[in-house]
């Protein structure tokens, strides 16, 4: 699924942030990606996802270099949750928000309001079909981003600390939702801490340190 | 860049009548006449005062395409003058449009490398040195917010530009109107976001107690010296100057 060919990252003006690596990410399995606060996890996921280019060596998705792939079609490709869940929230109702990238994809009317309803019913998001999305709680904002990307149907899905802001039932609820992507053949990148959480998906786990892989391992 | 004296940094303050100064010209004149030479001043304002022009515009090189966006629509959507380009019997654009277009360009750039000079003082020395001049706390204190938060605001508009193509949109293949219009779902986050941390920060700053005593104390004092009443007098000829060549019309 991806590929990384010696890959370094630093950022303009920073000391090297993700030191030169070779890893092979498969969409069948559910990569873990480990690691204390300021390691390097988050530039780590986005080097792999192509929304950081690499500063030597290369990344490819698919088989293609992430330098010539465009946002747009690195998305087509894969979703990508962000740590942070205002940046990625666009319109000012709950369904519109959900509806918004389908439209601009140019997915029929027809289709893409079905397509809504699944994921107001998926997520637990129908009583707040017509709020504010900006003024729903952490958890509920970022189980909306996660909605906003799964109804885009993504083979393959980057998570960045995906359970930061939740309880230990929202936290239940996310892994059934993962489980049941994994079912359907959804591979899966998930960055976090918590190593419950990690232990409860994960096949392989990648563990990071000042910007290093320090261990890789598989588990089950 | 060599500075002439070896004293720190001009007072805020007369980077702020300076920067009022282009930045209202830049609002109030819409046409190239005045705003070409203008544009070349803010240049040559920030080249002088170490900001970094093309570092301001490199960093907003995402966003500098709504801006074309918004300069090339004016052009062709402006009626009037003599047509420049021609389809079919159908004038596309015109002379009176490419000025628009060219304005609406020139104003933007104008606005944020002006605006540009600001960040190279501490908010800090901007609210004292507004205080100094007997402007109300608050209102300094809202200035020197409004400064600080310009970078984090381009640095969001660019963060929500990508999770949005993140989501498969392949905004280089979208048709001009669709495209345009899908830059305006970025100022929602954008506002939302302003909005919540000016909440966020009254709040810690009233627990802080801010506003506690009528009158503040501040162990720093800022004296303007020559040269910043040079840099205000500067703005004061640009200003000037602009509204002469507006009201005498002719060749400059
Ligand atoms: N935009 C940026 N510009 C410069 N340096 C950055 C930037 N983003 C992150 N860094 C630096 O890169 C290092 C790694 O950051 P990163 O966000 O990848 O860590 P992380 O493991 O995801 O941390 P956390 O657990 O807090 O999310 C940090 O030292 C950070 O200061
Ligand atoms: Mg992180």
């Amino acid at each position: 699924m991806i590929r990384a060919l010696g890959a370094s990252y630093r950022y303009p003006g920073e000391g090297q942030v993700v030191a030169p690596v070779d890893l092979a990410i498969h969409a069948s399995d559910v990569t873990a990606l480990f690691g204390p606060n300021g390691s390097g996890k988050t530039t780590l996921g986005k080097l792999l996802a192509g929304i950081l280019k690499p500063t030597s060596g290369r990344v490819e998705i698919l088989g293609e270099d992430t330098r010539t792939l465009s946002l747009g079609r690195i998305g087509q490709r894969l979703g990508y949750l962000f740590q942070e869940p205002d940046r990625q929230i666009f319109t000012a109702r709950v369904d519109e928000e959900l509806a918004l990238a389908q439209r601009l994809r140019g997915v029929p009317e027809d289709d893409v309001l079905g397509r809504v309803e699944e994921m107001l019913d998926r997520f637990r998001l129908e009583h707040l079909r017509d709020a504010f999305p900006f003024d729903l709680s952490r958890g509920e904002k970022q189980r909306l981003a996660l909605a906003a990307i799964m109804i885009n149907r993504p083979p393959f899905l980057v998570l960045d600390e995906p359970t930061t802001a939740l309880d230990v039932v929202r936290k239940a609820e996310l892994s059934a939702l993962l489980s049941q992507a994994t079912e359907g053949g959804v591979g899966m990148l998930i960055i976090s801490h918590d190593r419950s959480f990690v232990a409860r998906h994960a096949t392989r786990i990648l563990e990071l340190s000042r910007g290093e892989i320090v261990d890789d391992y598989s588990v089950r | 860049m060599t500075t002439p004296f070896v004293k720190g940094d001009y007072d805020p303050r007369s980077k702020l009548v300076l920067v009022l100064g282009l930045s209202s010209l830049a609002v109030v004149f819409d046409y190239p006449r005045i705003l070409l030479p203008l544009a070349l001043a803010t240049v040559l304002c920030a080249l002088y005062l170490r900001s970094g022009v093309l570092g301001s515009l490199v960093r907003m090189r995402r966003l500098l395409w709504v801006f074309l966006a918004m300069g090339i629509i004016q052009s062709v959507f402006t009626r009037g003058g003599q047509p420049l380009v021609e389809l079919a019997g159908v004038a596309l654009v015109t002379t009176t449009g490419l000025e628009r277009g060219v304005s609406i360009i020139l104003r933007i750039f104008i606005i944020l490398v002006s605006a540009g000079i600001m960040t190279t003082s501490n908010p800090r020395d901007i609210i004292q040195g507004l205080y100094q001049w007997r402007i109300p706390y608050e209102l300094a204190f809202m200035v020197a917010v409004a400064v600080r938060f310009l970078p984090l605001m381009r640095e969001e508009a660019e963060d929500t530009l990508t999770a949005l193509q993140l989501r498969g949109v392949r905004l280089e293949e979208l048709p001009l109107r669709t495209r345009i219009r899908t830059y305006g779902y970025l100022l929602t986050p954008l506002i939302a976001g302003v909005l919540a941390r000016a909440r966020q920060m009254s709040l810690s700053v009233e627990m802080r107690g801010f506003r506690a005593y009528p009158r503040r104390t501040s162990h720093r004092t800022l004296v303007l010296d020559g040269r910043d009443y040079l840099l205000m007098i500067i703005a004061l000829l640009l200003v000037s100057g602009a509204f002469v060549a507006h009201f005498r019309p002719g060749p400059l």
